[in-house]
């Protein structure tokens, strides 16, 4: 149960500076393969979608994995324009580019055309997951000075933790007590010879000590692995709600027996991989031949890691088993596993340029958790719980991408209307409106007037249809925008909605 | 009491001046209320106890006005002499939270004899001269010269539509009692103080036509309140929206939502209605109709002040071009009649504790507990409820019955992280309200109460048989002397 996370942030990612490290193996193998990565990267500014966005530069880590490749965070590169790499102890920066970036495990993996800067480069070997108390060492490019820096550590914890860097995604991650700042990003945290993870996101110092997370190699193999086939894919999900089984009474209305084990499913989100295999109310006793506990864990390699880290390791199309308890009958299930799509909203977009519809000043976007972050104040309450219940209930069913009318940029042609920011928009010209894409061509249905409808109680804006394409020109002007719109949707990929049986629904 | 400003006045200069003329002797006396709130999150307790001073109008007959704000959850309220420190205690005779007015009664009716009350003024407009009156220790009069600096429909605290209100501009000085302070035009009420910003050195005042209205309403002994239209309207400014709703050549205002227990929705109004006139008075485009007092004035002091429950009302109205007229009654159902209160002052919360859940009846009170930014920190669903209830709750008889909390108890194991899931069904029957719970609970002796939530986990199960024990074992762990208030 990934849950689309909405806390916001305690936890910073490491910003750029740098990070590479050293285990009980010679300093000099470190120096070799740590590399200070800068970047200059643009930011698209959702409240001015049209625009290339923001520049800024800033630093982190990275390592030579095989001689040819860096890895590192996808924070440290995302929205790079422009980037270099540079060996420690040699003033040559060689520009590097992204070979590929998975922003849902925040890992990226960059390249160097001249091959003159991996010279001196060995093969770092990735270990496994390192034991609860054993020291870590911190390899990277922190604030405070420019030169490589190690610090030491001990693993504090290998759990379930949010990447903050997505958004939404929870993944294994390993605490350290090592000190970990702003710039040890992407570095590698190594232990007798072998990387057994990448340094990527913390607390601030005024929210809690010598709290420090890294990437485990279960993670990183995952994406090396991925990666293989020359493009990477989004984690599988198996896109249900479970519950733990503790409760005795609960367990007896189960028929299950008191023996600590079982989860209890709770919701299952149509269209993802559970869909139409899983129930609400089956006990799930085991996965991929795993015992479940009561808690919802299963033992791997010794270690109690949640239920969902079989999945984890797997890719699109993989399946996982089932042992499911249902009406007092024991039943194997077998889950093809996928994408789940249909959460894609809440995870913070970075590469994809911002989408939207201008219309006579009326500026149309998705919602999407970029748009949320970038609402000035607080957001119109319907709008927030549009964005808060559109997971939990399923609203995607319905809309897979709900459309905002998110500015009113003022012309003469429209002083009236700036009262409706914020809306979400329910239908134009009688067409339900359902994500981005229906937005053009419902505005070019019925007659001289174009009306927008919003859920709730708004009034409707109505724009006369002449006007428009008599004032577009000069609002594009005024208002310095290049193109009056952004529909591609990109590689991202939307719930496909159950709605398409005719019949349209008001 | 988030609501309430305080007067507090700090270093002004008093920009006053004294007075002992006779017309200012026996018109005010000192109200202190002793207030102690429920505890939304501990319903079965209430908050610590603290009190508010404030200053009463003496009105002929020996009544006092004061605002609502003043007494509202109130455990006692008391009277005392300007200049005796002679006390009495008042009981409230009839109080209005909307419109933040309080009408109190001294316990010994002869406590105030002698005194020769205020007249109600008449009402002001922009640019009056005025005076805010307060009390000094010895009972000496400081009026504070005052000027209205406009008249016009604004928010009150605890009320969601607008009713009519002045802003003041004042210098008060910090004294005590000034919790709420009476506004005086040449010797008679012109109106009640209810907030004031010592920075800004401006108020807001509850007017006289208000305070009519409410004095009115009280005096039969049958406290009704203001009517209220029970609709959302949007302004038809915009000539392209004119045109698409076929709006007649000039003024009138949108109905963008009919509350169908409301006035207007009992009339027969209906959602896409162009409403031309209320009364007889014609409504502008942006929704003001021509007061012959204060000029252009939104619709909202036409309908709420004017008329009282129960009289008839007649709207004009453009439907699909068509013009028609509408007759209906005023009332405030669409405000009284609502599944989830908006208001509740002097209530206690009901509860009801079930081996360890504690379940309660959503309320506006609940959700404020939150604080300020209750709608971003109370749980999204109840908030959901509480906000779109009109589109989801016709029925007002059916309440919102969610779990608040849990207190751990052996047989509420695995469950002690849950709050805010509203309760839609126990043992496959509807809950509608706390009431209802509590007797489909006591009715099981034995098996299981299978609890059906709307949210994740769906359900939760305890034992029935287990229930009574542990019912005590909670009580006495937790203090609970009841485990329910319905």
């Amino acid at each position: 149960m990934k849950r689309p996370n909405l806390k916001s942030l305690l936890i910073f990612l490491l910003p750029l500076l740098g990070g590479c490290g050293k285990g009980d193996w010679q300093l000099g193998e470190a120096k070799k393969n740590v590399v200070m990565v800068e970047v200059t990267s643009q930011t698209w500014d959702y409240r001015l979608p049209w625009n290339p966005g923001t520049v800024s530069s800033a630093r982190g880590a990275g390592f030579v994995i095989d001689r040819k490749r860096i890895l590192t965070n996808a924070h440290v590169v995302s929205g790079a324009r422009y980037l270099t790499v540079q060996r420690e102890a040699d003033p040559r920066k060689y520009q590097g580019k992204v070979l590929f970036v998975a922003h849902d495990c925040d890992l990226a993996l960059l390249e160097v055309d001249d091959s003159e800067f991996f010279s001196g480069t060995s093969d770092l070997p990735i270990g496994g997951i390192p034991e609860l108390e054993s020291v870590v060492s911190v390899y990277g490019f922190p604030i405070g000075g420019d030169r490589l820096t190690v610090t030491r550590g001990v693993v504090s914890r290998i759990d379930y933790n949010s990447y903050t860097h997505s958004g939404r995604e929870s993944h294994l991650a390993i605490q350290i007590d090592a000190a970990i700042n702003p710039g040890n990003s992407g570095g590698p945290v190594m232990q007798n010879d072998k990387v057994v993870g990448v340094a990527f996101q913390g607390f601030r110092g005024d929210v809690a000590q010598n709290v420090g997370y890294m990437i485990p190699t279960p993670v990183i193999r995952r994406f090396l692995k991925d990666v293989e086939d020359g493009k990477y894919d989004h984690y599988v999900d198996i896109a249900i709600r479970w519950m733990a089984l503790e409760n005795p009474a609960m367990r007896s209305y189960y028929h299950r027996p008191n023996d600590g084990l079982g989860v209890v499913v709770t919701d299952i989100f149509a269209e993802g991989s559970s869909d139409g295999v899983l129930e609400k109310g089956d006990v799930l006793l085991s996965i991929d031949g795993y015992a479940i506990e009561s808690d919802g864990s299963v033992r791997l390699d010794g270690q109690p890691v949640q239920l969902e880290e079989i999945v984890e390791r797997k890719f699109a199309g993989d399946t996982v088993e089932l042992e499911v308890w249902r009406n007092q009958k024991l039943e194997k299930k077998q889950i093809t596993l996928r994408p789940a799509e249909m959460f894609s909203m809440y995870e913070n977009l970075y590469e994809e340029p911002p989408r939207y519809v201008l219309y006579g000043g009326l500026v149309f976007q998705p919602l999407t958790a970029n748009l949320m972050a970038g609402l000035v104040s607080g957001a119109d309450l319907r709008l927030r719980q549009t964005y808060t219940l559109f997971g939990q209930d399923q609203l995607y069913k319905e809309t897979p991408e709900p459309v905002i009318l998110t500015t009113v940029l003022p012309d003469r042609s429209n002083v009236y209307l700036a009262g409706l920011t914020g809306q979400v928009v329910r239908e134009i010209n009688g067409k339900r409106i359902r994500t981005l894409a229906d937005v053009l061509p419902a505005l070019e249905l019925g007659g001289e007037r174009s009306v927008i409808r919003f859920e709730g109680d708004q009034r409707p804006a109505v724009l006369k249809k002449k006007e428009v394409d008599q004032v577009m020109p000069r609002i594009m002007t005024q208002y310095g925008i290049t193109q009056p719109n952004r529909t591609e949707l990109g590689n991202r990929r939307l719930a496909k909605g159950s709605y398409q049986q005719e019949g349209e629904s008001r | 009491m988030r609501w309430a400003w305080v007067l507090c006045g700090c270093l002004c200069m008093a920009g006053g001046v004294w007075a002992e003329d006779e017309d200012s002797r026996g018109s005010l006396v000192r109200v202190r209320a002793s207030i102690q709130p429920y505890d939304q999150f501990r319903p079965w307790q209430k908050k610590s106890p603290y009190g508010l001073n404030g200053t009463g109008v003496v009105l002929p007959g020996g009544k006092v006005l004061a605002t609502a704000a003043l007494v509202a959850n109130r455990t006692e309220v008391g009277l005392e002499k300007p200049g005796s420190a002679e006390k009495c205690a008042a009981e409230v005779e009839a109080i209005d939270y909307e419109a933040n007015l309080a009408l109190l009664q001294p316990v010994d009716r002869n406590f105030l004899k002698g005194f020769s009350g205020v007249l109600l003024g008449p009402a002001l407009r922009a640019g009056d001269k005025t005076e805010v009156w307060q009390l000094e220790k010895n009972g000496e009069m400081l009026r504070n010269q005052a000027e209205i600096l406009s008249a016009g429909v604004g928010r009150y605290p605890s009320d969601e539509a607008g009713f009519l209100v002045y802003g003041v501009r004042v210098s008060l000085p910090k004294r005590d009692d000034s919790y709420t302070l009476p506004l005086m035009k040449d010797g008679q009420l012109a109106g009640m103080m209810m907030g004031y910003d010592r920075d800004s050195q401006e108020g807001t005042a509850i007017p006289v036509p208000m305070i009519e209205h409410f004095l009115k309403d009280a005096s039969d002994g049958k406290y009704e309140g203001f009517p209220t239209l029970g609709v959302s309207w949007s302004p038809l400014r915009d000539p392209n929206l004119r045109e698409e709703v076929l709006a007649p050549k000039s003024g009138g205002l949108l109905l963008t939502r009919v509350n169908p227990r409301g006035t207007a929705g009992r009339a027969g109004l209906r959602e896409g209605d162009i409403l031309i006139s209320v009364d007889g008075f014609k409504l502008d485009e942006d929704g003001n109709y021509r007061d012959p007092l204060y000029g252009p004035t939104a619709v909202g002091n036409l309908i709420r002040t004017r008329p009282t429950v129960g009289s008839p009302a007649k709207f004009r109205i453009s439907r699909g071009g068509k013009e028609m007229e509408i007759t209906g009654t005023y009332d405030r159902k669409a405000r009284e009649e609502v599944a989830i209160p908006t208001l509740q002052f002097d209530q206690a919360p009901k509860y009801l504790v079930v081996g360890g859940l504690v379940f309660q009846e959503l309320t506006g009170a609940y959700l404020q507990e939150w604080g300020d930014k209750w709608s971003e920190r109370a749980p999204q669903r109840l908030v959901e409820y509480f906000t779109f209830q009109q589109d989801k709750r016709p029925d007002p008889e059916k309440k919102v019955v969610f779990l608040s909390q849990v207190l751990p108890s052996p047989i509420t194991l695995g469950y002690q992280q849950l709050s805010g899931l509203v309760l839609l069904q126990l043992n496959g029957q509807e809950i509608k309200s706390l009431a209802e719970l509590a007797k489909v609970v006591d009715s099981c002796a034995s098996g299981n109460l299978v609890f059906e939530f709307r949210d994740e986990p769906g359900k939760l199960i305890l034992n029935a048989g287990e229930l009574p024990a542990s019912s005590e074992k909670i009580g006495k762990d937790y203090g609970l002397r009841e485990l329910r208030r319905l």
